[in-house]
């Protein structure tokens, strides 16, 4: 003879294994979710990697190099281009007290 | 409670008709339930969805998925990409699965037209279930395969390590093997880090390294030189802006070279670098109070120490102080200072120069300084103008930075905001400047012997070094010579060291065949600092500036003729 107990012990089980098999069910599914979700992220990486190395290439330095010289006529920075105010101030000064000519 | 009942097997006669119709009516329900799902499930699986086709058909020939993580990539300090990983895809061929190879062959070669059908014929021809066609095929020609709709495609993705800028720092970046190790240069030192997908950020500047070497590159084909080495490092921190080694190669190519071109010249290669070597005699004899200042050594005559005879390139007829030796480069009072100051204290400053030992660089290609160390007191002399010790370009430089810096110990370092404050100090701070006074003039003074490196504003300081080449089989080759500029700039509070050397350059008509440092090294440096001091941020100065000599000695160098005038 069944005794109620019994039929709830069965029923519990059942329950347990069922809902056991749903939660392994679910990981499995969230486990592949994921690992496409990592390679995405991956693919992702790469064609950002693929775009950033192109931009690396474009500006190389020989490369803008070669444009600044021969497209643009642009000239390579000399000393006497460029001159600190005071070291002009000074030059000034010196050439008012006769110091230099 | 009737419906627990159900289950009760002793069931009284009365109530024994109405349960048996329950438990059929409830066993039916059970089983039609059951079947509906079984049912549904077997005609979803079975029916025609567009997806599930698509995925069934692409299955082979939809690249492999992968779950490792791409290596990280390599930056400049401007975060500028020097080293990357990307997927590409590969092609591969299952000849079980085709149904006509003369209609594949064709379709293939539409695609690929650098296959022939030959090679085709002979691949598809087999038993194998798997053959490898191409190691790499573009997106496009991937989209192509796909329309065409060839069977038996197995297309898989690969990881490919590259580098954008090709030969632009290879020494510095090294290499990896087919399965993406590290095998030299940062990509072996930080492999671990590397593989766990951190990036790593490195002190070199692309645009001074370009320079570097274009520079360097243009004055060895000038001077039909075998190669050479150039280094900028910053004089304070030790951040090395560029290290280049040439002969270079295209760091794509890695695996498939093998010759001289991958060794480098300014980490591994050991040379003797001649008289750069006489700034650490000065200093030693400076730092050790066993020499007057005022001390003059006589040069008039060729110093003979047992069976050697040490000369002069340029000799002078009279007597010279330590400043003097150093401007005119003077061999016989090099050696001189050296015999007053002895084997010992040369050996121990040479040491906590760093001289003895492997650098601390984040490379793995680094050379061990050779120093004859028999204490012998003609040793002593011939090191004290870099004959008897080889070091490497980098060790050269991270000595001239340590002079400068106020004798505060610099140690390079590739990697940016890295270096750690290093309080250790090899000479005072007053020879420091003396030093840093000295090498202004070998550059500034007609007499100096780098007057080439002059950059108008830049007041760059150092110290040429020319020495004959090791022959590997013993002794010396007289005809071929290994010329070195160390320095840095600007002199009154030195930022970035720069050392440079090449190997065996030949003299030329334009040079009067001389084909010393002066003449190679020297014009290298002006025209490198003159490019690259406007990119670092360094101002030009007018040298008669107070601001120059508050920080700096007036020495007085007398020329070959002006002997009495001391």
């Amino acid at each position: 003879m069944i005794r109620y107990p019994s039929l709830l012990i069965v029923f519990v089980i059942l329950f347990v294994a069922i809902s056991l098999y749903q939660i392994k069910h679910l990981i499995t599914k969230k486990e592949i979710e994921l690992s496409q979700i990592k390679n995405n992220i991956n693919d992702a990486q790469s064609d950002l990697n693929i775009l950033n190395a192109e931009l690396s290439y474009l500006k190389r330095p020989e490369r803008i190099e070669k444009i600044a010289l021969d497209k643009l006529g642009l000239k390579e920075v000399l000393p006497t281009d460029i001159w600190n105010l005071q070291d002009l101030a000074n030059v000034t000064e010196n050439l008012n007290n006769g110091e230099l000519k | 409670m009737k419906f627990l009942g159900f289950f009760d097997l002793y069931l009284n006669k009365n109530n024994c008709t109405r349960a048996r119709k329950v438990k059929l009516l409830f066993c039916s329900l059970l089983l039609v339930i059951l079947f509906t799902v079984v049912g549904y499930r077997t005609i979803s699986l079975a029916s025609i969805k567009k997806d599930n086709i698509s995925k069934i058909a692409n299955k082979d020939i939809k690249p492999n998925t992968f779950q490792e993580s791409l290596r990280g990539n390599i930056y400049d300090r401007n975060k500028k990409i020097l080293a990357t990983t990307i997927n590409t895809l590969s092609l591969n061929i299952n000849p079980q699965k085709i149904l006509d190879k003369r209609i594949t062959i064709n379709k293939l070669l539409q695609i690929f037209p650098q296959l022939n059908e030959k090679y085709l014929l002979k691949k598809l021809n087999t038993n194998k279930k798997y053959i490898s066609l191409l190691r790499e095929i573009s997106p496009r020609e991937y989209v192509r395969l796909l329309q065409a709709g060839i069977e038996g495609l197995i297309i898989q993705k690969r990881l490919k390590r590259i580098y954008p800028n090709n030969t632009l720092a290879s020494h510095i970046l090294g290499g990896t093997d087919v399965d993406g190790r590290g095998i030299a240069g940062i990509e072996k030192k930080f492999n671990a880090q590397l593989q766990n997908g951190k990036n790593i950020n490195l002190s070199i500047h692309s645009g001074i390294q370009h320079i570097t070497k274009k520079l360097l590159s243009n004055q060895i084909n000038k001077f039909e030189a075998e190669g050479g080495a150039g280094i900028v490092m910053n004089a304070k921190n030790g951040e090395v802006y560029s290290i280049v080694s040439l002969p270079d190669y295209n760091a794509n190519n890695y695996n498939s070279i093998l010759d001289r071109s991958l060794f480098n010249k300014a980490t591994k290669g050991i040379y003797e670098l001649g008289s750069t070597l006489k700034l650490i005699t000065a200093a030693i004899a400076f730092e050790s109070n066993l020499i007057n200042e005022d001390e003059v050594f006589d040069v008039s005559k060729p110093l003979r120490v047992s069976s050697r005879v040490i000369t002069d390139f340029h000799p002078l007829s009279y007597s010279i102080n330590i400043p003097e030796v150093i401007v005119h480069s003077s061999n016989i009072g090099s050696a001189k200072i050296a015999e007053k100051f002895g084997p010992s204290i040369q050996l121990k400053y040479l040491r906590s120069l760093g001289l003895m030992n492997k650098l601390e660089l984040e490379l793995p290609e680094l050379g061990r300084p050779q120093v004859l160390m028999d204490k012998k007191i003609l040793t002593t002399m011939t090191i004290s103008y870099g004959h008897g010790i080889s070091i490497t370009p980098m060790h050269l430089a991270s000595v001239t930075a340590t002079l400068v810096n106020n004798g505060i110990k610099v140690d390079p370092t590739l990697i940016i905001a890295k270096s750690k404050k290093n309080n250790q100090q090899i000479i005072s701070q007053k020879t420091s400047t003396k030093m840093k006074s000295i090498m202004r003039l070998v550059v500034s003074n007609k007499y100096g012997t780098a007057k080439k490196a002059e950059s108008t504003g830049y007041l760059v300081g150092g110290k040429t070094g020319t020495a004959e080449k090791i022959n590997p089989t013993g002794g010396y080759f007289k005809n071929k010579n290994i010329v070195t500029f160390t320095g840095a700039f600007p002199m009154n509070n030195p930022e970035f060291i720069i050392t440079i050397m090449i190997d065996d350059p030949k003299g030329q008509k334009f040079s009067n065949g001389y084909r010393t440092a002066g003449w190679v090294v020297a014009p290298v440096v002006r025209e490198l600092v003159t490019r690259i001091a406007p990119i670092l941020g360094i101002k030009p100065q007018l040298e008669n500036s107070s601001k120059f000599y508050k920080n700096l000695f007036n020495y007085k160098i007398r020329g070959k003729n002006n002997g009495a005038n001391l």
